[in-house]
């Protein structure tokens, strides 16, 4: 058994800790005995999205945003059967701008309906919020913001989600932070291609321990 | 203006006497009157010194070279390097005129303030040392710090800039300004693999190809070219053509300089201050004395020995991945057992918030080698640190985790191996003193 992700971008869009997201996956399914194989690719690599379970993208400058732009539009038709087909993307950051449509007032993959628009003062700070995934710790640093978007994940504000696209503002080691959200992802990966997977227990003890740590240190 | 300045610099006086320096006296001047910068009427000479990190290094550097050379000095010592602080230095070293007498003028200039502090002194020379994934709650990311420091800059400044760094090539693409370039030659630790995972660039700047290395000294510093068009490390004025980090030691224009402390980092902050103290036409042979005769600023980084075992107490910024990855390659280049300490007081004294993204732009995983033997992860976010450790992939049993230093004592000091203690600046004083108690 294994699982092909794709760290696309690698090398543009890594503005904070992105591979923390991609460790924390590495590890996850490795708790599960399944093999995991990750490319690194990206403006200068052809690519063949067929090959992978899950795609991930981290956050970005607005000038290497636009270069990954440039570079994503061609695969545009590809993406689309790729998220028609109910495969994985994750998106962190502004990364996920890219797939909507419009990003202030340059085209953008127009796979979704909404739109990014900069904003001029940064969204900076810790979001610690209850949600589908029990307590979020995460943190913004974008300086950008969603409008017209009818497909919320999390919050409206924060995230997009459509069949197995999921998109956030959050950022940050996200995944490493938050087991929870890793655990659903990685189970619902594994399911994907391999439906009757006996899961074993995940370890994320030393997580749990830095989650809490961290609340009391700061939220109590 | 001139009342403005006579009140403040009472201010200045009284707060001193009480022994209070502080900011506020340019706060309080900039208050009352927001065009008082243009009052003083300052030396020819005015250095300006400003970059992510180093800026401190690089500047105290200039100011014992120049010093050193019987110049007449006058220099933000304090470290206050906003434009509050930069006007409280005028205003309590000028003369009722508003006149500050002296053979240069040079500061630190913090990233953000280059524009309203350049508008202000009309530094006549700029290093900028770097522009690094620093504080990024308070900077947002380094091209947003770039633009910054570019709205600052005018044609009648002279650059003194590392060719190293193809980032900081940005600042001078089209090559409108009068730039001087410095840089480190291939050397024994020089390699030609990356190995850094979180670099602000890999492409070129110019066409978006990707860069190329003959090889690196560090992150993304090294003889990079492009291959698609005309894009390479610079020709270099003040080159380390030789360099041998473990004796300390460095060749510049035949000059042979000692290096007080050997992190690559502050090789090329010597660099920068050798450049500008050579550009003003101070001669060469005294600046490498001067530098050479520099003994370490044990504030930033010492070693010493306990039971036989060295300790390397590396000194670091938190939210800065460039000074941690510094510490973890000096590491790394050390092949002998060790015991490994990270920790810190507080994340930010700055805000509230914590964010923890920078961990993860640090290259720890280099440091899991066989050579490792323990990580020792303390203070109020080391269960952050340790679940860190653990993504990098470090065995649990060699992770050992502790509330602060006192409870750590024991595990550190009874280490049989040399200890690298990577800490923020906040934890040095206190691990020191630690290690010194019975």
């Amino acid at each position: 058994m294994e699982i092909n992700i794709l760290h696309l971008y690698y090398d543009l869009m890594n503005l904070y800790g992105e591979s923390g997201n991609v460790k924390a996956l590495m590890n996850a399914f490795s708790s599960q005995d399944i093999n995991t194989n990750i490319d690194y690719l990206s403006i200068e690599d052809e690519i063949d999205f067929n090959k992978y379970d899950l795609i991930y993208i981290g956050s970005s400058t607005e000038e290497n945003q636009m270069v990954a732009l440039n570079d994503i539009m061609k695969y545009k038709d590809k993406l689309y059967k790729y998220i028609n087909d109910n495969k994985f993307i994750l998106c962190t950051g502004n990364s996920l701008e890219l797939f909507g449509s419009k990003i202030n007032d340059i085209d953008a993959l127009k796979i979704f309906d909404y739109k990014s628009k900069y904003v001029d003062k940064r969204i900076v700070g810790d979001y610690i919020n209850d949600t589908i995934f029990n307590k979020i710790i995460a943190f913004q640093n974008r300086g950008s913001k969603l409008e017209d978007n009818d497909i919320p994940f999390i919050e409206k504000e924060i995230g997009v989600n459509y069949n197995n696209f999921y998109g956030t503002y959050l950022i940050g080691p996200l995944l490493v932070r938050n087991p929870n959200i890793t655990e659903y992802f990685v189970k619902e990966i594994i399911k994907l291609k391999y439906k009757d997977f006996d899961f074993k227990n995940f370890d994320f003890r030393l997580e749990e321990e830095a989650r809490n740590n961290y609340l009391k240190n700061y939220y109590e | 203006m001139k009342i403005v300045l006579i009140f403040c610099k009472l201010v200045s006086f009284i707060l001193k006497k009480i022994g209070r320096g502080s900011t506020f006296p340019g706060q309080l001047a900039y208050k009352l009157n927001k065009n008082i910068g243009n009052y003083f009427k300052l030396p020819e000479l005015v250095i300006a010194v400003t970059g992510s990190a180093g800026k401190g290094s690089s500047t105290k550097i200039v100011v014992d070279v120049l010093e050193g050379d019987n110049k007449k000095v006058i220099y933000n010592k304090t470290g206050s390097n906003m434009l509050p602080g930069i006007l409280s230095l005028l205003i309590e070293e000028s003369n009722l005129k508003g006149k500050v007498d002296a053979d240069a003028l040079i500061l630190e200039v913090d990233e953000r303030y280059t524009k309203k502090v350049f508008d202000i002194v009309k530094p006549k020379y700029v290093i900028v040392t770097n522009v690094s994934r620093d504080q990024p709650p308070r900077h947002g990311h380094f091209d947003l710090v770039l633009g910054k420091i570019k709205e600052a800059l005018n044609k009648d400044m002279h650059l003194i800039l590392n060719a190293d760094d193809p980032y900081i090539r940005k600042l001078n693409l089209s090559d409108e300004y009068n730039v001087t370039y410095y840089g480190i030659n291939k050397n024994n630790l020089s390699y030609t693999e990356n190995k850094f995972t979180s670099l602000n660039m890999y492409y070129c700047p110019k066409c978006h190809s990707k860069l190329k290395y003959n090889y690196y000294n560090i992150d993304m510093l090294g003889d990079y070219y492009c291959d698609n068009c005309e894009f390479k490390r610079p020709n270099i004025s003040y080159l380390a053509d030789e360099i041998d980090l473990d004796n300390k030691y460095m060749i510049v224009n035949n000059h042979k300089i000692q290096i007080a402390f050997n992190i690559i980092y502050y090789a090329y902050n010597i660099l920068a201050a050798y450049s500008l103290c050579s550009l003003i036409k101070v001669d060469e042979d005294k600046i490498s004395n001067i530098i050479s005769s520099m003994e370490n600023n044990k504030k930033l980084n010492m070693t010493y020995k306990f039971n036989d075992n060295n300790v390397y107490v590396l000194n670091n910024k938190n939210e800065n991945n460039l000074t941690f990855n510094e510490s973890v390659l000096f590491t790394y280049n050390k092949k002998s057992n060790r015991v490994i300490v990270i920790g810190w007081k507080e994340i930010s004294r700055r805000y509230k918030f914590n964010d923890m993204s920078w961990l993860y732009d640090i290259e720890f995983e280099l440091l899991n080698d066989e050579y490792t033997t323990k990580v020792i992860c303390v203070g109020r976010d080391r269960y952050d640190i340790a679940t860190r450790m653990k993504y990098a992939g470090f065995d649990k049993d060699k992770i050992k985790i502790y509330d602060n230093l006192e409870s750590a004592k024991d595990e550190i000091k009874s280490s049989d191996a040399d200890i690298f203690a990577i800490l923020n600046f906040d934890y040095i004083n206190p691990f020191n003193e630690m290690m010194k108690e019975e």
